[in-house]
């Protein structure tokens, strides 16, 4: 019997890349692996309202018609409209914050395209999307490397003047940065073990907006903004 | 997940396509198994693909010029081919440098550019 993962793989394979692929399954979870048999009404319409997000973004092409096979490909049996009507009915503008909890190395790529479809959805030109998607990933990165896990909240803002910001508020409650070593990262004399202890600095640059809280043994919110053009 | 990635080699090159997400053991391992096979083809360049790599931060550039380091350390060169114009972007306002390797925009200049360094 094939799992969603494969039906669903076959039909995006050289339109999506495997990356964005492996991170569309990943944000399906359980559902990506389950057989198309045993899927509910529900399943469907979930995975089908994820799938249409994330090919109305990154498809090279011919998104409608994607959409529409995969829509088949899921739906048991000859036709099946019950199934292919769910996602146009629940698509649209979310404006309620996304929490995505980070907990492994899986969860930074969740996070980054989970940002980046966000960024897209408001409004956000292509580069400024990108820039969101790279912040954010460093973000979550800090988060697994030095706290082990935390979240990234994603809260689409409208201002006064109507512009479409997106905020991103990552926080931990892990071991917090002490004052020396702060003061090493932003003369930018930092050196990770890991990374290149510029992931603070590199994302102070992209962001419109930053605001940094850090308690020894408390833990890290970093909180910033993304500002749309009018 | 047991996962390696391919390097293919073309004459005296290696190449590797980057598809999948460059986790830490991932990179590690590619980092070893391109000094392996470098040595033993005796390689004199080694070129990575990112063109289907959509965000690259600056955990993914430390990987990259720590490949680029090491390849050159053995004597051969390392090219980074492909990289997408909103990446770039991202990075130079970042402030991350790409200095440990040289750059091409796709697979055939890189190929032309280290006959040109032989």
């Amino acid at each position: 019997m094939k799992t969603v993962e494969k039906e669903i793989g076959s039909i995006l394979t050289g339109t999506i890349s495997s990356i964005t692929q492996r991170s569309i399954f990943n944000r399906l979870g359980g559902l990506a692996t389950t057989p198309v048999q045993q899927l509910t009404p529900g399943d469907r319409a979930t995975i089908l309202q994820e799938l249409e997000n994330s090919i109305r973004l990154f498809a090279r092409s011919n998104s409608a018609q994607l959409i529409a096979s995969c829509a088949r490909a899921l739906t048991p049996g000859p036709g099946g409209p019950g199934a292919a009507s769910g996602p146009s009915s629940t698509s649209g503008v979310v404006m309620a914050p996304k929490k995505l909890a980070i907990e492994q190395e899986k969860d930074i790529a969740t996070a980054r395209l989970e940002a980046w479809s966000e960024a897209v959805r408001i409004g956000l030109s292509k580069f400024a999307s990108v820039k969101v998607a790279t912040a954010v990933s460093e973000l979550a990165r800090n988060i697994i490397f030095y706290a082990t896990k935390g979240t990234v909240e994603l809260r689409s803002l409208k201002d006064d003047k109507g512009v479409m910001g997106l905020q991103i508020i990552a926080s931990d409650q892990g071991p917090g940065i002490p004052p020396a070593k702060l003061e090493e990262i932003w003369a930018g004399t930092y050196k990770s073990q890991r990374g290149m202890g510029k992931g603070l600095v590199a994302v102070k640059k992209l962001v419109d907006e930053f605001q940094l809280d850090t308690r020894p043994g408390v833990g890290t919110t970093v909180t910033c903004m993304f500002k749309g053009e009018r | 997940m047991e996962q390696e990635l391919p390097i293919i080699q073309i004459r005296n090159c290696l190449l590797v396509s980057i598809q999948t997400e460059l986790h830490d053991r991932l990179a590690l391992d590619l980092q070893a198994s391109l000094m392996d096979r470098v040595r033993t083809v005796n390689a004199r360049g080694v070129i990575l693909d990112v063109s289907a790599v959509e965000i690259i931060d600056s955990y993914i550039t430390r990987i990259l010029n720590d490949i680029g380091k090491s390849v050159r350390f053995m004597g051969a060169e390392c090219f980074i081919v492909g990289i997408r114009p909103a990446v770039a972007m991202t990075l130079i306002e970042m402030g991350v440098e790409l200095d440990s390797v040289h750059t091409a925009l796709n697979l055939d200049l890189a190929m032309e550019r280290l006959e040109l360094l032989q």
